[in-house]
Formats: C-alpha cells, structure tokens, sequence
C-alpha cells in the first residue's frame, strides 16, 4: 500500500486521519472494485446515475487546444455523439492550453461565460465556491472504472468541503527522453533510474560531446515539473502539510540546489530562458542528448524524423534520496461552473465524455499524450502497442501535486505562478548564488503568499454561510 | 557626377541599405521559414539563410486545417469597423474642441487624451464585467467597441492638430454667408481634413489589426476569431510550434495592411503634416 | 452652470425635428458638448469606469473567483519591500529610457534619409513601416526563433565568419535577454517615429535651409539650427506616446521570455499579469498596474505643456 503513505502529505481542514482514510479507500479501490470511497460515496450503485438534460440545453465548453490533432477529432466526435443523443448542443473554444487559466480565472470572476471549463492544476481550487459540487460523478466513475489514481483526490477534492468539484481528466506528462545509441556510447545499458547514476550519465553524455538540455526558464511546463520532481527527489518542499509552515530553507533543499549544479554543467547553453518548445526543437535537431518532457518529441520524431524516433526512448524520472517517485506532471481536470444554467445537462456531457466508449478512444487517439486518471484506462492497447509509450502509463501514479505538502490551493497557485523553485535553481545554476541564499531568498518569495494570506483566507472562507452551497 | 554619385551613395543609398536590412531581415526569415519543412527547419547543417527544399505544405496546412481565410475576414471586420467608429467620433469630438471652444472643451480635450494612459492589462479584468451585462461576451462587437477606447484619444489628437491648420477664415466666410455650423462642419471642414482622416483612420486600422489581448479574452468561438489569435492558438500545439504555417499565417496576416500602407503611405505622411503645420 | 446642465440632457432628448437641431448648435456649447458625447461616452463607459473598478482592486485584497477587502495600501507597502519588485521597476525604466532613445535615434535617422526624392519613394516607405504593421505577437514569435541560442542565424553567420567560436545564449544571460529585447522593440518601434518625423519634415520650409547654407552652415549646424528647433514639439509628442507604450510593453516580453532568465527580464505590465492571472492575486496585479500611471502622467502632463507651448 505503497498509496497509502504516498497521500500521507494531509490538507489542510481535512483532519490527518480522515484524509488517511480517504486516501486508504482510494487505494483500495483498485484491488477491491466497487468498495465505497468512505464518506463520498453514500450513493449506491453506479447505475443510479441519471440526469436529465435540460431541454435545448446550450453548453459552453472550453479546453486547451490540441497537442495532437487526432485529440479534436475525437473530442469533437464524442461531443457530436452527445448533441445527437441529447439533443442539446455543445460550444467548444480551444484556446492555448497556457491561456485556459486566464481565461477561466475571468469566467470565476465575472460569473458569466463557459459552463465547463478543462483548467489546470490548481484552477479549481482558486474559486472552489463556484464550482458545481460532482461527488456523484467521482463516485461513480471511481467504482466503475477501477478508482481514481491517488493524486486526483488531491486535485479532485476541496479539503474543506471535502467534496469533489472538478473531475480529474488526466496528465500531459513528463518523462525523460534519451538518445539509445549515444547513452550506449557513454557506457551505459540501461537508463539510470537512480538521480546518482543520473547524473553519471549525463556527466558520461556530455564527455562523449552530448550534452542534455532541461528547461530552466519559465517554461510552465517543463521548467515547474522538471525543477518540483529535482526538489522533492531530494526530499525538499516548499511547505509542511499544514499549508503554513514553509521549509524550503532546509538541507535537503540545499542538497537538491548542490546536485543542480552538476546536472548544469552537463547542460547545452540557453536552456535558463528555455521555455517549453524549446527542448523539443534542441533534441529534434540532434543537440542534446537527454531532456524532460512529454511524448511530443517523440510523436514529431516518428512523423519527420523517423531516424531519432528509432533512436529515442522514453523513461520515468529517476528516484533520488527522497527514497520514492516524486514527480510533477501538468494535471487537467474538468469542472463545472455554478453559473451555469443548465447543471443536469453539463454533468451528463461530462460523465458521458468519462465512460469508456468515449473517453477510451480519445485517449487512445492522443497517442500516450494524456495519462489518464482512471486505473481502468491503463489498460488500452495505447500503452503498449509501442513499448516507448509505456513509460508515460505510469506517470500519474507517481507524482505529487502543487504545492505538495500542503493542500492545492491560491498560495500554491501563486507560488508556482511566480517560478519560485524554478528561478531558485536558476540563481545557483546560472546566476551564481549559494544554495543557502537561494533557498533563503526563494522561501521570502513563497511567504509572500503562504504567510499574511493563507491563514486568512480559510478562515474567511469558513464563515461564508455554508448552506448556499448544499443546494 | 561620378563625385556626387559617391556622396549619395555614401549619404543617401548606404544608410538606407542598412535600415531596410535591419527592418526587413526578419521579414525575410519568416519568409524563408515559410517555405522550409521541419527536417530543413532542425537541421543544423544547411544554410540557414536559403530555402534547400521549399515545400508548400505549410501554406497548405494553413489554409485547410486552420479557418485562417474565416479569421482574416473577422479581423477585418472588427478593424474597419472599429476605425469608422473612432473616426466619427475622433473626428466629431477634435472639431470641438479645436474649433468650437466651447466651455470645458480644454478639460475634455486633456481627458481624453489621458485615455492613452491606461494599459490594457489593468483593465480587462473589470472590462469583462460590463462586456458581459452588455451581452456581448464572444462577438465581434465587444470588439468593435472597446477598440474605440485606445483608437479615439490618438485619432482625436491627430485630428485636433490637423484642424489647426484649417484657416478658421473659411468657416467664418461661409458662417457670414449664411450656412449653418453643422453645415459648415460637413462641407467645408471634413473635406479640408481629408488627408488627416484618412491618417488617423489608417492608424486605427492597424492598431485594430495588430490587437491581441481584448481578442483574446472576449472572444471564445473559434469561428469568431482575429487572425493573430487564431493564429497563436492553432497552430502553437502544446510545446510544439508549428513554424512554418504560424510565419506564413503572419506574412500573409500583414500583407493586407502593408498593401493599405503602400497605396496610402504618401496620404498618411501628408495627413501628418497636416496635423503638425502650425 | 445652467447652459450646461441644459446641454446634458439635450442630445438625450432627441428633438425630433431637424430645423430644432440645427438651431440648438448654432449654440456653441450645445453644439460642442452633442460632438463631444460620443467619444466620451465610449470613453466613460469602456475606459473610465472599469479603470477605476481597476484602481479600486489595487486596494483591496481579491484574488481569483473571490471577493476582497479594502486593505488599504497594504498592496503597495508590500510591494515596496518585495525585492522583485524593484528588479522590474530597474529593468522597466531601463528597457524604456533605452528603447525610446534608439527608436527617436534611428528614427529620426531614417526619416532624415527618407526625406527627399528618389525612385519607388512610395514603396520603400510602405516597406519601412512593416515591422510596425505585423502583429506583435507573430513578429515576436519570429524574433525568439532568431535568439534561439541553437538555432539562429546571426550566430549560423557569426560563427561562418569567425567573429564568435561558441553559441551566445541571447535569452539565456540576464545581459544578453536585457539587450536582446530592448533591441526587438526598436525594430517595432522605428516606423512609428520615422513616419511621424518624416511628416514633420516635410513641412519644413526648404528656403530656411537655402537662407542658413547662404549663411555659411554646414550640414550638422544646418540640423542643429533649423531642423531641430522647429521638429521638437512633434519630437516630443512622438517621444511621449511611444514612452507610453514601452512603458506599459507587454506582449514583447510575454512571447520572448515571460520575464526570465531569472526575473531579469519583466516589466511592470508583465509582473502584473503574472500575478493577477497565472498566480491569481487580482489585487497585487492591480497594485503593480497602478504603478504604470504616475509616469504615464508625467509624461503627458510634459507633452501637454509642450504643445500648449507651441501653441
């Protein structure tokens, strides 16, 4: 139960052992199916699920906008399936997946616009309030398709409602990309999954005149999770599970900050401004050897350059003193806006985009891009049909969450918005500070958000008169 | 003459040569970026600077996976639109207050030219509060009529000055003779501020044109979308940027209003003029 | 007092005849105050009012979906010891004073070559206005391709013709980012200043120059005597509102760096967005907006009075 200890970060509002108790029923669920998720599932059987769509029901959807063409034509074949059973009609915008949270932030703020939205990591946790409460549907598509992975309680659930407001849609994640031959050339057979032997690996890459390349600029993808997994590896956090307590400026973050600077020097020049393309253009054009990120190399390289795609491999991000996998990956998950007029309608385009006719050949469609956050989907053919797929399957099982030890939420949010780990590792690496005063200064930058805000906001929180909220 | 050749040369053609290079040359990567496919693109080996194997696959890409002839057309929609906006009421507020002076003309002149200030990004969080109550979230009027609020202060500017170099005798003349303000206003003024007009309205345009912010956040259908926006939001899939279409897009995106340009460019350095001459 | 509380209500009331119209502005302050309305309308209403709701945020302590308080200046005092903050305000004047010098430069430069005749004189001056027609975004997307430290050709020629033996890291080295977009947004910006000036010399009389060369003067003292004296008051105004725009310049940034390496590279309107938008906190990003107006002011209020001094 490897889960189990995995979710013992805790949440703020929640207390310790229920959260354990949560978590430990998630867990169970894989290998006990239709074993209730404790306190949220009070409902019975899946079947009981129904909801009747409004009549002539118009949805507002927005998402990001595709990574891989075949991912709108599904999702859109899915959506038109819909509109033909029900009748009712669905707008989709995609915008750039960067600017879904913009978006979406003015959409909480003005009470009026899209009624789903496919938002990112913390987004429903910044105005949980607004949001349509969906245990029924996480509760139900828990059982039905084998659990959730554990982090998506995490990202799923309000801590302090303990509630679900958004359904957990998968991750876009991270793995290493290698070069076959030339980690063979550095005298290596198989891809380190240690952070020690790691960085022997770049050093030996570099040597031979291959130098890895890994986002260090404000790259919202690649440059938070490449940066997080490196701090957490080494057991480092931004804050303890009380959401309050920072304690960044500690050894296990020096350490981290120490190791960086190794795995720098084996890195080619620019990657402090590399934002998330920049890697995929480097490793495409033969320039580095090694680099994070998520299979869109390797599906480029398969259309234009079939010659590094037989030469690539993907592996997961190796584990460092920290003992465990403590990966960050990008997270979707879809949520409902409380302004919309047409809830039945939303929660039944939703939980039908969920079940597995259609969601099944979406992520098959996206070729290993979305990890998806139900245990059930990791058994489509996607994942193995090319062993260099496989890798990504098991991504979301890995992996932490923002702001990870304390709870998801706007410090988090904010913490992350503001590069604070990234620009940390970027002051030692590049700009030449000591790791004592990187962390020193970085924690200063998260107070700003955790310290005069985060016990106030809660608190404020709580006495909003709850029973709005239970309509 | 082989002398004077040589002072041109050197004065004239020499400098002008190493304007246009520094002006143009990333012009001329984007071109070459257009007709370049990936594996040409990445790879290290080639001259960057020619196109080895030109490919039209991109233009292609653009033209049938992306709405971008739909997306030109809403851009220039919402331009044409928003300029005629701002230029009637440029052109009506300038008159006023250049010519008419009434009491608290001076105040509102500087009013408004304040509005340059504010930047769009303090702004469009409260903006989408009344696009919404005036429900027109996702339409190209929300456009149209928040365009007018960076358009009108520079266009009343230009016009303010250009109405200065009007000889008020003319207006008093037709005034004695009878003729109504209004009159006056429509005969004899607007036509004398032609070539200003038309310079304020061929700023507005482009400003409108090159908009992205406010297009961005108040319009969410795709069909719906400005070229620069649908552009970004196409053709940039994740981390992978798809080079050769999003150059092409921009090429052909400023083609339009280049052509403007060359066709008004004398119009719109006269209509300057016009608005400097004291 | 009383004419203009008549006037307020008169382009309300719609007199429906038309003889009544045009009889009511022959009333100047009628007639000026039914011109003005529509531009000030649109002003009020999708300017004024949402700047003040801006304005408002900056005091208060919103954050994403949620409601704030009035804090007061607690925004701005915490500003004030935010480290950060005071990078960007560095880096904000600095990429200001140092693009609207080389824009004025060169572009007063270009517009002096540019004014006089010679062939295709249209369409070399319709060229020259390209970088200021494309969209900001796409020419930004264009200039990050050619400060790709792996891929772009400035270093491709550099390194052909032997100037440089490594790869410079244009984004990668907080100097090198600095300069890197200071020198993107002189591109844009030449145009704007070549095509204002050019017009303000043209109207320049050429006899003055004909009466300083009889005088003796020599090119510079030509320039400094005759050119300069009667252009500064369109220098100024050309001055101040390309000084507003790289002031609140946010597009540039947002495409090339987002404000890296290592903060070096944000400005005041980036900052903002990145805390009001990505990390949620509405009222701080207000707060660092906010700071954008006091200098936008001055520089109006200069340009104002310059031009009231022309006058």
């Amino acid at each position: 139960m490897e889960e189990k200890k995995f979710l013992e970060g805790g949440g703020e509002g929640i207390s310790r052992r229920d959260f354990i108790k949560t978590g430990l029923a998630g867990a169970a669920a894989v290998g006990l199916a239709g074993m209730p998720l404790d306190a949220l599932a009070q409902k019975a059987k899946p079947e009981a699920l129904e909801f009747k769509p409004e009549k002539g029901a118009v949805l507002r959807v927005l998402r990001w906008s595709v990574f891989v063409k075949s991912d709108q034509e599904f999702w859109d074949k899915n959506t038109k399936k819909w509109e033909e059973a029900t009748g009712c009609k669905v707008i989709t915008e995609y915008i750039s997946w960067e600017d879904v949270r913009s978006k979406a932030a003015m959409t909480a703020s003005v009470g009026a616009g899209h009624d789903i939205v496919l938002g990112w990591h913390d987004d429903p946790h910044l105005y949980p309030d607004k949001l349509v409460d969906v245990t029924d549907l996480a509760t139900y598509l828990d059982k039905k398709y084998g659990g959730w992975e554990p982090v998506c309680l995490k990202y799923g659930i309000n801590p302090r409602t303990k509630r679900w407001i958004c359904l957990p849609v998968g991750a876009p994640s991270m793995c290493m990309n290698y070069r076959i031959s030339w980690m063979k050339e550095a005298g290596f057979e198989k891809f380190p999954d240690k952070i020690p032997e790691f960085i022997k690996l770049s050093k030996a890459l570099k040597a031979k005149g291959r130098p890895t390349g890994h986002a260090m600029g404000k790259a919202v993808g690649d440059g938070n999770n490449t940066w997080h997994w490196w701090l957490w590896s080494f057991g480092g956090k931004v804050v303890e599970s009380d959401g309050a307590t920072l304690c960044l400026n500690k050894q296990e973050t020096w350490d981290a900050l120490e190791a960086s600077k190794e795995l720098y020097d084996t890195m080619i020049p620019g990657v402090a401004s590399w934002l998330d393309p920049h890697n995929n253009k480097a490793f495409l054009a033969g320039e580095i050897s090694l680099t994070g990120n998520g299979i869109s190399i390797y599906y480029a390289a398969k259309e234009k350059f079939p010659d590094i795609a037989a030469d690539m491999d993907h592996a997961n991000m190796p584990v460092g003193p920290f003992g465990k996998p403590a990966e960050l990956h990008l997270f979707n998950e879809a949520f409902i806006f409380r302004h919309c007029k047409v809830q039945q309608a939303a929660k039944h385009y939703l939980l039908y985009m969920f079940e597995e006719p259609q969601y099944g050949p979406w992520i098959e469609a996206m070729r290993g891009y979305v990890t998806p956050s139900l245990k059930d989907y990791k058994k489509l053919p996607v994942w193995t049909a090319d062993p260099k797929h496989t890798p990504f399957r098991d991504t979301i099982g890995r992996m932490l969450w923002t702001g990870y030890a304390g709870p998801v939420g706007t410090p988090s949010a904010a913490t992350m918005a503001e590069y604070v780990i990234v620009d940390m590792f970027n002051d030692v690496c590049v700009g030449g500070k000591s790791p004592k005063a990187a962390a020193a200064a970085a924690q200063d930058r998260a107070a700003r958000y955790y310290k005069p805000r985060a016990p106030k906001a809660p608190a404020k929180a709580k006495e909003e008169p709850k029973p709005k909220e239970k309509k | 003459m082989s002398e004077k050749f040589v002072e041109r040369m050197i004065k004239f053609y020499l400098p002008l040569f190493i304007f246009l290079f520094f002006l143009l040359f990333p012009f001329y990567w984007m071109f070459i970026t257009a007709f370049k496919s990936d594996a040409e693109l990445y790879n290290l080996k080639l001259n960057p600077f020619f196109i080895h194997e030109p490919t039209f696959k991109n233009i292609l890409m653009l033209f049938k996976e992306t709405l971008f002839n739909r997306w030109m057309f809403n851009t220039f929609f919402v331009a044409i639109l928003a300029t005629i906006l701002s230029l009637s009421a440029s052109l009506l507020a300038a008159y006023a207050i250049q010519r008419v002076r009434f009491r608290g003309s001076g105040p509102i002149g500087i009013s408004i030219f304040f509005g340059y200030l504010v930047p769009p990004t303090i702004l469009f969080i409260p903006l989408a509060a009344i696009i919404f109550q005036l429900k027109i979230w996702d339409s190209l009027w929300s456009l149209v009529l928040i365009y007018p609020t960076f358009l009108i202060p520079f266009c009343t500017w230009l016009l303010m000055g250009y109405f200065k170099s009007i000889p008020k005798e003319m207006e008093e003349c037709a005034m004695i003779d009878g003729a109504s303000r209004l009159r006056v206003f429509w005969q004899i003024v607007v036509p004398l501020a032609l070539p200003g007009i038309l310079s304020a309205g061929i700023f507005a345009f482009t400003l409108s044109w090159n908009e992205y912010l406010y297009a961005l956040t108040f319009i969410s259908t795709t069909t719906l979308k400005t070229a620069p926006v649908g552009l970004i939001t196409e053709l940039v899939r994740g981390d992978v940027y798809h080079w050769g279409p999003l150059m092409t897009g921009a090429l052909l995106a400023s083609v339009p209003v280049a052509l403007v340009y060359s066709f008004f460019v004398e119009h719109y350095v006269a209509g300057m003029t016009g608005a400097l001459k004291e | 007092m009383r004419i203009s509380e008549n006037i307020a209500i008169q382009p309300g009331k719609r007199p429906g005849r038309r003889w009544r119209w045009s009889g009511l502005l022959e009333d100047r302050t009628v007639m000026g105050m039914a011109f003005v309305a529509p531009a000030v309308g649109l002003l009020l209403l999708f300017l004024a009012y949402p700047l003040i709701l801006g304005i408002w945020l900056g005091f208060t302590d919103t954050v994403v979906g949620g409601t704030g308080e009035f804090i007061g200046l607690a925004n701005y005092i915490s500003l004030l010891n935010d480290a950060l903050f005071w990078k960007v305000t560095y880096y904000t004047f600095l990429y200001t004073g140092a693009a609207v010098f080389f824009k004025l430069l060169l572009g007063f430069a270009l517009a002096i070559v540019l004014n006089r005749e010679f062939r295709a004189k249209g369409f070399v001056r319709a060229i020259v206005l390209l970088p200021w027609i494309i969209p900001t975004v796409l020419s930004a997307i264009c200039f990050w391709w050619l400060y790709d430290t792996t891929f772009s050709g400035i270093t491709w020629v550099l390194m052909k013709i032997g100037l440089i033996g490594h790869k410079i890291d244009y984004l990668g080295d907080p100097t090198n980012a600095r300069i890197a977009l200071i020198v993107a947004n002189v591109w844009r910006g030449i145009p704007f200043f070549t095509i204002g000036l050019l017009a303000g010399l043209q109207t320049i009389n050429p006899s003055l120059y004909e009466a300083a060369s009889i005088d003796g003067a020599g090119g510079w003292h030509r320039f400094r005597h005759v050119t300069l004296p009667l252009i500064s008051p369109l220098l100024a105004v050309v001055t101040t509102f390309s000084t507003i725009w790289t002031f609140a310049d946010f597009q540039l940034i947002w495409v090339i760096t987002r404000g890296g390496p290592a903060n070096a590279t944000h400005l005041y309107g980036t900052l903002s967005f990145q805390r009001a938008i990505p990390g949620g906190q509405f009222g701080e990003g207000a707060a660092i907006s906010a700071f954008i107006l006091p200098v936008l002011m001055i520089s109006v209020w200069v340009c104002y009075k310059y031009m009231r001094r022309e006058e």
